[in-house]
C-alpha cells in the first residue's frame, strides 16, 4: 500500500525556499498537499541581486508571476546577455548573447562560414551577426517578428533585486496557500534514511512527509542532519571568496551584466533601474577583503557603498536527493554567479521535483532518477563555467597562469578540444547551453577551430560577402526598430523626472 | 456700391510711425520683399520715446520670418544675445506645486491616421504612466538641458527638435534697424505731432513732426504702441476689452544677473494675481510680474517681483499699463497698425511677435498696388480677429481649468464665463482628447493637449483607432517612440555648449 | 577552393546509395568527389521495406519529389507498427507516429488515462490516437501543419521496395554527377605511415584510390571488418534473432498503412504492404528454431499466395565497435545490424549520413572529428537496442522457451531503470538527442502490458469530471478525423499509383 505525499517543508531562506514553496504550492496545494516553508534567518543582503536567463520568464508564467509585475517590484531590468572583459589581454570584450550567430548557408552553420572568411581576412566579429548580441550593446528589448524569428532565437533575460524578488515570492506563496514558521533550526529529528522533523528554537517542530533543504551553503539537512558528502570543485575554480557591494544606477542603461577579469578574479556589473549591483569573485590569499573592495570600486568605475563579503566554495552535493530531503539551490549545488548559474540551478531543481514529485513516501524512487538528472545539469554548467578560466589569456599572471593550466574534466576537455579542431560543438545530454552559447564563448575567448567544415569552402567569396553584408544590414536595421530597455521598462515603472515638469 | 476716391496712380511710399520691434520687423520685411526701388520706406521715430523692449520669447514661426529676409542664424542669435527656446514650463498653473511643459513639436508619431495623443491617452486611461512629456523630444531636452539643431535633411528616423529664440528685443529691433537701413529703409529721427489726411478720401497723406518736417506717404504702418496715433487717434478704429476674461493689466518687468547656463525654455509661474515670466538670455535673464491691479497694487507686485528673483537685479523694476483685447479694425484706408498699435495680449505664450509677424505676412500677401479695395481691407481684418480671437480663448484656457483657489484673483478665474466657443472646444477635448483644430489657428491639437491636460482637464476616452492594436502592440510602439525620442536626446549637446560652438553672443 | 574530397563507396543497396544521393545532391559541388562501386552480382538484402518518418527530411534534403520516389518504389504509406502477440498473446497494439491524447496542464494524456483506468474506465489508450484509428480503418491522409488541430497531431512514413528505392536514388545520383563502377572489391591496401585505406583493387584489376571509404558492403564489411579489422560487438545476449526468411506474396485485402509484426514461438514476422504485393518475413532465433520449421511457419502465415521461394539471411544482433575508423565510414549493415522490429536499418543509415555531413572532413582527417562521429552515432545504436530488448523483454509469454528466456535475461541498467520508474509512475524521460521518444515507449509499455502503479500527481489538479469528460470529447474527434480521413489504397492509387501497380489494379479489373 502506497502513502501519498501530503506534507512538504522547505526548510531555508530566500529564493530558493519561496521560489519552491510558490512552486509547489500551485502544482499541488490544490490537492491537500500542505507546504509549510521553516523559514530560517536571511542570507539576504541590500545589495544583492538576482540573474535570470530567459527561461526563467517560463517559471514565472506558470506560477502565475507576471512580467511587468515582476520588474516593477524588484527595480528589474532586462538582460539580454553577459559581457566579458579582459579574460585576455589582446582581446577586445566579447558578448555572451542568449542568441545564435547568423544564420545556415547553404546547410552548412554559420560559424563555418565565418572561420573560411575570417581566416581570408575578414575582420568582422562573429558576435556582429548576432541579432541578440547587437541588441545587447545597444541596449535594446528584444521584440521578435517573422523576419527575426527565422534568423535569431534571441530572448531577454533579467537582473531583479534580491531582496524584493524574495519578497514578492514570498507574498505570492502565501496569498496561494503556503504556510509559513519563523525562526532559528534547534535541531534535526532524523530517521534511518531521512529527516522526520525540523525544530526550532523557542520549541516549534515540524514534521513532514518530504523535506526540501533550501538553507543555501549551510545545508542543514542534506549536509549537516543526513551528511550527503559535498564534492569540493574548487581544483578548477581558484576563488573563494565573494564580494558583494552596489552603486549608482547607469545611465542609459545597459542591457547585459559586464564580468571583467582582473589579477585575482573577476568582478560582474548588473544593472538594476535604480542602482548598479557589483559582485566579485576573487582568491582571498592574493587580495584582502578591503582590496578588494577598493579594486572593486576602481574597475567599476564608481563609487560603492555597503560592499559584503561571504565565502564561495563551488561544488555539488553528491546526491542532492537522499531519503526524503530534496537539496534546492545552494545546499545542493554551488556554482560561481557567472552564467546566471546559481538561479538557473534552482529553477532545474524545482522543475525536476515537480515533474518526479514522489506518489509514494515510502518507496522514494523518483531520487534516483532525479539526482541524475539535476547532477548531468549541474556538471554542464560547472564545465561552461570552467571554460572561461581555462581559456583565459591573461598570460603570467599567477592566478590565471594557474587557471589556464588546471586540468578540465574530460567531458569538458573533449568539447575544448573537439571545437579546436574543427568548430563542432558536443553536447551532452542535460545542457542548458547550446550549441550557441558555446560558440559565443568559446570563440569569445579565443578558442579559433584549426579546421572548418569544407562545404564552406565551396561558397563562391562573393555570395558569401553578400550573404554576409545582407545578415548585417539586417541585423542594424532590426535593431534600430527595436525600443530601448529604458523605453520599455518605463512602461511598467516610470522613473521619476529630475526637472520640475 | 460707393465709388472710390481717386487712388494716386501708384503706392510708392510707405511710413512706418514708431521703431521698436513692431516697426523694425516691418521694415525690414518690407525692404526685402518690396525693395527700396520702386517703393520708398522712411520709419519715424523717437528716441525719446522709450519702447517697450525687455527680454523675449517667441514661437517657431519667427524662422520662416528669418529665412524671408535671409538672415543667418547663428549670426542672428549672437547679435540679440539670444538663447533657444523649446517651450514653456507652466508652473503652478494647475496647483501650487505642480508643473507642466508646453512644447514645440508633436507628441509621439501619428500612427494609423490618427493623432498620437490617443494611442497615449489609451494607455493613460488603462492605469498606464501619467507622463506624456516623455513622448516629445523637445519637453525630453528641455527636462535635460540639452539642444541642438536637427533639420540638416538626413533622414535619421529620429524626431526633429522644434525651436524658437529668447532675445533682447531691443537688440532685436536694431539688428533689424541695420538690416533695414542696409536695404535701402530710412530713419528719420522725430516726432509726430500732426497727421494730414486728405479730405475727400480721407486717407492720411503725411506726418508732421516736432522739428517741422512733413514727411508725405502712401502708406502709413501704424507701429506707434498703445496710443494708436494713427489707427485709434486720427482713425477712431475703436478698441475692444477683453479683460472680463484675461484680468491682467499691469506688467513689472526687470532684468536679473545669469547665475547658471540658460535653460532652452521660458518658465511662467503663477502667482498670487497673475504670473511671472522668466526668460534665460545670454547675458542675463528677463523677469516679469503680469498682474491685475484689482487683486494687487503696482508698489506690491515690483516688490515681490524683486523678492523672487534667482539673480541680483540689474536695474529698476519697470512698470508697463495696459488693456487686453483688440483694435477693432487693424486697416482702415491706408493705414496698417502693427504690434501694440493693433491690440496687446500678455505674453503668456510668446504670441506678441507672431501677431506683429502675421500682421506683416498678410499685409505683404494683400499689399496693395494702387488704390484701397474695402473687400481686401476687410477681409485682412477678419483675418487678424480670427487670429487675436483664437490666441484669446488659448489664454484664457490657461487661466479657466485651474485647480487653484487660493486667491481672489484664482477664484475669480476659475468662476469666471467663457466664451462660448472655448467652451465648446474643452467640453469636446474632455470627452475625446481632441480639440478640433481648424487649419488656419495657430495653435495645433498638440499645443492644446500639452496645455488642457497640463491644466488639469483628462480626457475621459480616445479616437477608437487607437483601440484595435492590441496590448503588447500598443506597448511596444510606445516603448519605440520613446526609443526614438531617447536616442535624439541622447546625441544632443547641452544647450549652453551649444550656444558655446555656434553663437556665443559678446555678451554672453 | 582546395581540391575535393575524394570519397569512395564500397558497395550499392540502401545504404550505398542514400550516401551517394547525399554526397552529390545535399554537398555543394566541388566539395565532394564521389564514386561508388557495386557488383550486381552481389545479392542486396532489400526486401520490401518500412520507414520512419526521419526519412521525409533525407528526401527534402536532397531534393527528392515525394509522389516521384513513391511511385518508383512501389511505396505505400506508414503510420505506425501493428505489434500482434507480443507481451501477451491475443495482444494487438500499435505503435504510432504520433501521440496519445494531449497533454492537459503540461502533463502527458496518457497519466490521466492512467488515473481514469484505476478509477474504473476501461478506455483502450488507442482510441486517443489518430494515426492508431486511422490505421485500423486502413485510412490515410496527410498531416495539416496548422498546430493545435488534431489533424497535426501525427507524422508518417513510407513502405517501400528497397531494391528500387536504391535504384531511385542511383538515378538521382548518377543525374548529378555520381561515378558507378561494377565490380567487385578484391583487395584493400592500407597505407604503411598510419593504416588508413589508400585505395581498393577491383575484379578488374582498377585501382581506386580515395581519401574517405564509405563500406556499404553489407555484412561481410569488407573494410571496417575485413581490412581494417574493427571487431564487432556482439548483442545476441539480449536479442537472440540470428536469421530470417524473407518472401513476397501476392497483395490481398486492404492496403494497411501500417506494418505488421507478429510475434511468432522463436521471433517474429513481417508483413509490409507495397502497392504491388506484400513483402513478409519472419527473423528467428536459430537456437529456438531450425531453418525448416521456420519456413514451414512463414509460409503457413501469408495473407497471399508466395511470390518466390523464402530467402534466407543470417545476421548477428550488434555493431562495429565503431562506426569510423581511421579514413573509413562503416554504414548500413556494414556497420551493425539490429533487426528491422522497429524499421530502425535506414534510420540508422540517415544518422551515420547525417553526422558525416556535419563532420564532413577535409582530405586529412582529423581524428577528432571520427571520435565524435562514434560518439553521436554510439549513442543512436544504444538507444535503438534498448528499445528492441525492451519489446522481447516485457513478455508474460509461457509457450515457448525464446520467450522464457528473454524474460528471465538481464537487460542493460538503463533499460531496467526505465521500466522501474515507468511501472511506478508513468515516467518516462525524454532524451535530448535520438530515438525514442515518450510516445513510442508508452505504446509499447502499455501495449505489452505494462501499467504504472502510480499517476503523475499534477494530474488530481483537474478535478475527475473534467478529465473523464475531456477524454470522451477527445475520442469522438480522434473517430470523426479518422473517419473524415481517405482510404488508404484509394490515396495511394490517386496520388502516386507506381506502374506495376497500375498493371496488377488493370490485371484484376479485367
Amino acid at each position: 500500500m502506497s502513502r501519498p505525499i501530503r506534507s512538504v517543508a522547505v526548510v531555508g531562506r530566500d529564493v530558493p525556499a519561496w521560489l519552491t514553496a510558490l512552486a509547489l504550492q500551485r502544482a499541488f496545494g490544490r490537492q491537500g498537499v500542505s507546504v509549510t516553508v521553516v523559514e530560517l534567518p536571511s542570507a539576504l543582503r541590500a545589495v544583492d541581486a538576482v540573474i535570470a536567463l530567459p527561461a526563467l520568464e517560463g517559471l514565472h508564467r506558470l506560477l502565475g508571476l507576471d512580467e511587468s509585475e515582476v520588474l516593477a517590484a524588484c527595480s528589474g531590468v532586462y538582460a539580454l546577455g553577459q559581457q566579458f572583459a579582459n579574460w585576455s589581454r589582446s582581446r577586445p570584450p566579447f558578448v555572451h548573447a542568449y542568441d545564435s550567430q547568423g544564420a545556415a548557408l547553404r546547410q552548412v552553420p554559420f560559424l563555418h562560414h565565418w572561420l573560411k572568411a575570417r581566416a581570408e581576412g575578414l575582420n568582422v566579429a562573429l558576435e556582429d551577426f548576432s541579432l541578440g548580441a547587437a541588441a545587447a550593446k545597444h541596449g535594446r528589448f528584444i521584440v521578435h517578428n517573422d523576419a527575426t524569428d527565422s534568423f535569431s532565437k534571441a530572448r531577454n533575460g533579467y537582473h531583479l533585486d534580491a531582496q524584493s524578488y524574495v519578497r514578492l515570492l514570498r507574498q505570492k506563496a502565501m496569498a496561494a496557500g503556503a504556510q509559513r514558521v519563523a525562526g532559528t533550526l534547534d535541531r534535526v529529528a532524523r530517521t534511518p534514511t531521512g529527516v522526520a522533523s525540523v525544530t526550532l528554537n523557542g520549541g516549534a517542530s515540524i514534521a513532514a512527509d518530504l523535506f526540501v533543504d533550501a538553507s543555501g551553503p549551510d545545508a542543514v539537512l542534506a549536509g549537516r542532519a543526513l551528511e550527503v558528502p559535498f564534492e569540493s570543485w574548487s581544483s578548477w575554480f581558484p576563488c573563494d571568496r565573494i564580494l558583494a557591494a552596489s552603486g549608482p544606477r547607469l545611465k542609459p542603461l545597459p542591457a547585459m551584466s559586464r564580468i571583467s577579469a582582473f589579477g585575482a578574479g573577476w568582478m560582474g556589473m548588473f544593472p538594476l533601474q535604480d542602482r548598479t549591483p557589483v559582485v566579485a569573485a576573487y582568491d582571498s590569499r592574493r587580495i584582502s577583503d578591503e582590496e578588494m573592495a577598493r579594486t572593486a570600486s576602481v574597475l567599476a568605475g564608481m563609487a560603492l557603498g555597503d560592499a559584503v563579503v561571504s565565502p564561495l566554495a563551488v561544488g555539488c552535493r553528491a546526491a542532492p536527493w537522499t531519503g526524503n530531503c530534496v537539496a534546492i539551490g545552494e545546499a545542493a549545488t554551488c556554482l560561481e554567479p557567472l552564467d546566471a548559474a546559481p538561479l538557473h540551478m534552482i529553477h532545474l531543481g524545482i522543475s525536476h521535483l515537480i515533474t518526479l514529485f514522489p506518489v509514494d513516501a515510502d518507496n522514494l524512487l523518483e531520487a534516483q532518477p532525479y539526482n541524475e538528472a539535476v547532477l548531468s545539469h549541474a556538471r554542464n554548467l560547472r564545465d561552461f563555467q570552467i571554460a572561461h578560466y581555462r581559456l583565459n589569456q591573461r598570460l603570467d599572471e599567477s592566478f590565471w597562469d594557474g587557471a589556464r593550466a588546471a586540468e578540465p574534466p574530460p567531458g569538458l576537455a573533449y568539447k575544448l578540444d573537439l571545437f579546436a579542431a574543427r568548430g563542432a560543438v558536443a553536447l551532452y545530454e542535460d545542457e542548458t547551453f547550446q550549441e550557441e552559447n558555446w560558440i559565443s564563448i568559446l570563440i569569445g575567448h579565443g578558442l579559433i577551430p584549426r579546421g572548418h567544415d569544407p562545404q564552406a569552402d565551396a561558397m563562391p567569396r562573393e555570395e558569401q560577402i553578400q550573404s554576409f553584408q545582407r545578415m548585417l544590414g539586417f541585423i542594424a536595421g532590426e535593431v534600430r526598430e527595436m525600443p530601448s530597455i529604458e523605453a520599455q521598462l518605463e512602461l511598467f515603472a516610470p522613473p521619476p523626472s529630475s526637472a520640475s515638469f | 456700391m460707393p465709388s472710390l476716391p481717386t487712388p494716386p496712380a501708384r503706392i510708392r511710399d510707405i511710413v512706418i510711425v514708431g521703431g521698436g520691434t513692431a516697426g523694425w520687423m516691418a521694415a525690414a520685411a518690407l525692404s526685402k520683399v518690396m525693395g527700396t526701388q520702386a517703393y520708398t520706406i522712411t520709419l519715424v521715430e523717437s528716441e525719446l520715446i522709450g519702447t517697450v523692449g525687455v527680454g523675449e520669447a517667441t514661437i517657431p514661426m519667427i524662422t520662416m520670418f528669418n529665412s524671408v529676409l535671409g538672415i543667418d542664424e547663428n549670426e542672428f542669435v549672437r547679435e540679440t544675445n539670444a538663447t533657444f527656446k523649446l517651450g514653456i514650463e507652466f508652473a503652478g498653473w494647475r496647483r501650487e506645486g505642480h508643473s507642466y511643459f508646453h512644447p514645440f513639436g508633436q507628441f509621439g508619431v501619428d500612427m494609423d491616421g490618427i493623432n498620437f495623443n490617443h494611442y497615449w491617452l489609451r494607455w493613460m486611461q488603462a492605469g498606464g504612466g501619467t507622463d506624456h512629456g516623455r513622448f516629445n523630444a523637445e519637453t525630453e531636452a528641455a527636462r535635460q538641458g540639452k539642444f541642438g539643431r536637427t533639420g540638416d535633411g538626413r533622414p535619421t528616423g529620429l524626431p526633429n527638435i522644434n525651436y524658437a529664440f529668447q532675445f533682447d528685443a531691443s537688440l532685436y529691433a536694431a539688428y533689424l534697424r541695420r538690416y533695414a537701413e542696409k536695404r535701402g529703409a530710412r530713419r528719420t529721427e522725430g516726432q509726430v505731432v500732426k497727421v494730414e489726411r486728405n479730405g475727400q478720401s480721407g486717407l492720411i497723406e503725411s506726418l508732421l513732426l516736432k522739428d517741422g518736417q512733413t514727411i508725405r506717404g502712401d502708406l502709413f504702418i501704424d507701429c506707434s504702441g498703445f496710443r494708436g496715433l494713427l489707427i485709434e487717434e486720427t482713425l477712431k478704429a475703436g478698441y475692444e476689452d477683453w479683460s472680463h476674461w484675461l484680468p491682467v493689466n499691469r506688467a513689472a518687468a526687470v532684468p536679473c544677473a545669469k547665475v547658471e547656463d540658460p535653460v532652452p525654455y521660458t518658465r511662467a509661474t503663477a502667482r498670487e494675481a497673475g504670473w511671472q515670466w522668466r526668460i534665460p538670455l545670454q547675458h542675463r535673464t528677463g523677469n516679469g510680474y503680469v498682474f491685475c491691479d484689482q487683486f494687487i497694487s503696482e508698489d506690491e507686485a515690483a516688490r515681490l517681483l524683486m523678492t523672487r528673483l534667482d539673480g541680483a537685479p540689474l536695474a529698476e523694476p519697470r512698470i508697463l499699463r495696459f488693456v487686453t483685447g483688440r483694435r477693432r479694425k487693424s486697416w482702415i484706408g491706408n493705414c496698417v497698425a502693427l504690434g501694440l498699435a493693433s491690440g496687446f495680449m500678455e505674453p503668456l505664450e510668446s504670441t506678441s511677435i507672431h501677431l506683429v509677424q502675421v500682421g506683416i505676412s498678410k499685409l505683404l500677401a494683400m499689399f496693395p498696388k494702387g488704390g484701397f479695395n474695402p473687400l481686401i481691407t476687410d477681409r485682412y481684418n477678419a483675418e487678424m480677429e480670427a487670429d487675436y480671437v483664437n490666441i484669446r480663448d488659448f489664454l484664457i484656457a490657461h487661466y479657466k481649468i485651474t485647480e487653484r483657489e487660493d486667491t481672489p484673483f484664482w477664484r475669480y478665474c476659475k468662476s469666471m464665463s467663457i466664451p462660448d466657443s472655448l467652451a465648446t472646444r474643452l467640453e469636446i477635448f474632455r470627452t475625446r482628447g481632441e480639440a478640433m483644430v481648424v487649419h488656419h489657428e495657430l495653435f495645433k491639437e498638440q499645443s492644446w493637449f500639452a496645455v488642457l491636460v497640463g491644466q488639469g482637464l483628462t480626457p475621459v476616452d480616445h479616437h477608437p483607432v487607437a483601440d484595435l492594436l492590441s496590448e503588447d502592440e500598443l506597448k511596444l510602439r510606445l516603448a519605440k517612440v520613446r526609443t526614438s525620442i531617447q536616442d535624439r536626446v541622447n546625441g544632443l549637446p547641452g544647450h549652453q555648449q551649444f550656444i558655446d560652438k555656434n553663437c556665443r553672443s559678446a555678451a554672453g | 577552393m582546395p581540391a575535393p574530397l575524394r570519397v569512395v563507396i564500397v558497395g550499392g543497396g540502401t545504404a550505398g546509395w542514400m550516401c551517394a544521393a547525399a554526397l552529390v545532391g545535399a554537398v555543394r559541388p566541388g566539395v565532394c568527389e564521389v564514386r561508388l562501386v557495386e557488383s550486381d552480382e552481389i545479392g542486396i538484402v532489400g526486401v520490401g521495406e518500412a520507414t520512419l518518418p526521419q526519412i521525409k527530411e533525407f528526401n527534402e534534403y536532397i531534393g527528392v519529389i515525394e509522389a516521384d520516389f513513391m511511385r518508383k518504389t512501389n511505396a505505400t504509406f506508414k503510420l505506425g507498427i501493428e505489434f500482434v502477440d507480443w507481451g501477451f498473446k491475443g495482444s494487438s497494439y500499435i505503435h504510432p507516429f504520433g501521440v496519445h491524447g494531449k497533454p492537459m496542464g503540461g502533463v502527458p494524456f496518457y497519466q490521466y488515462w492512467t488515473k481514469a483506468r484505476q478509477g474504473g474506465r476501461t478506455d483502450d489508450i488507442e482510441d486517443f490516437c489518430l494515426p492508431i484509428v486511422a490505421s485500423r480503418l486502413n485510412r490515410f491522409d496527410f498531416p495539416t501543419t496548422d498546430e493545435g488541430g488534431i489533424n497535426s497531431t501525427f507524422a508518417y512514413a513510407y513502405h517501400f521496395d528497397a531494391n528500387l528505392y536504391a535504384g531511385f536514388l542511383r538515378e538521382f545520383s548518377e543525374a548529378r554527377g555520381l561515378r558507378r563502377t561494377e565490380g567487385k572489391v578484391v583487395d584493400v591496401t592500407l597505407r604503411a605511415q598510419d593504416g588508413h585505406i589508400a585505395a581498393i583493387t577491383l575484379n578488374s584489376g582498377e585501382v581506386i584510390e580515395g581519401d574517405l571509404f564509405i563500406d556499404c558492403s553489407g555484412f561481410r564489411s569488407l573494410l571496417m571488418g575485413k581490412a581494417l579489422e574493427v571487431g564487432y560487438e556482439d548483442w545476441t545476449p539480449w536479442l537472440p534473432c540470428d536469421r530470417a526468411l524473407a518472401v513476397p506474396c501476392e497483395r490481398t485485402g486492404p492496403l494497411t498503412p501500417y506494418t505488421r509484426s507478429t510475434a511468432r514461438e522463436a521471433g517474429w514476422q513481417w508483413r509490409i504492404p507495397l502497392q504491388h504485393r506484400t513483402g513478409n518475413g519472419y527473423v528467428y532465433s536459430s537456437r529456438f528454431i531450425s531453418d525448416d520449421e521456420a519456413a514451414a511457419t512463414l509460409l503457413a502465415n501469408l495473407d497471399g499466395a508466395a511470390l518466390d521461394d523464402p530467402r534466407p539471411l543470417r545476421f548477428q544482433a550488434g555493431r562495429r565497435e565503431k562506426s569510423w575508423h581511421r579514413n573509413c565510414v562503416a554504414v548500413g549493415l556494414a556497420s551493425g545490424f539490429l533487426e528491422p522490429l522497429e524499421s530502425t536499418s535506414i534510420y540508422l543509415i540517415q544518422i551515420a549520413i547525417t553526422n558525416l555531413l556535419k563532420l564532413m572532413p577535409a582530405r586529412t582527417i582529423d581524428p577528432a572529428l571520427v571520435e565524435e562521429f562514434n560518439r553521436l552515432v554510439d549513442v543512436e545504436y544504444e538507444r535503438v537496442r534498448d528499445f528492441l530488448i525492451l519489446h522481447y523483454h516485457a513478455n508474460i509469454r509461457d509457450d515457448a522457451p525464446l520467450w522464457t528466456y528473454c524474460r528471465e535475461m538481464d537487460v542493460p541498467e538503463s533499460l531496467r531503470r526505465r521500466m522501474r520508474l515507468f511501472q511506478h509512475r508513468g515516467h518516462i524521460h525524454k532524451y535530448g538527442q535520438g530515438l525514442f521518444a515518450p510516445p513510442s515507449w508508452l505504446s509499447v509499455f502499455v501495449g505489452q502490458g505494462l501499467r504504472p502503479a502510480h499517476y503523475d500527481p499534477l494530474v488530481d489538479n483537474l478535478p475527475y469530471e473534467r478529465i473523464v469528460a475531456e477524454m470522451d470529447a477527445l475520442r469522438d474527434s480522434v473517430a470523426l478525423a479518422a473517419r473524415s480521413m481517405s482510404d488508404h489504397a484509394a490515396f495511394v492509387d490517386d496520388y502516386c499509383a507506381s506502374p506495376a501497380a497500375v498493371r496488377l489494379r488493370e490485371g484484376v479489373a479485367s
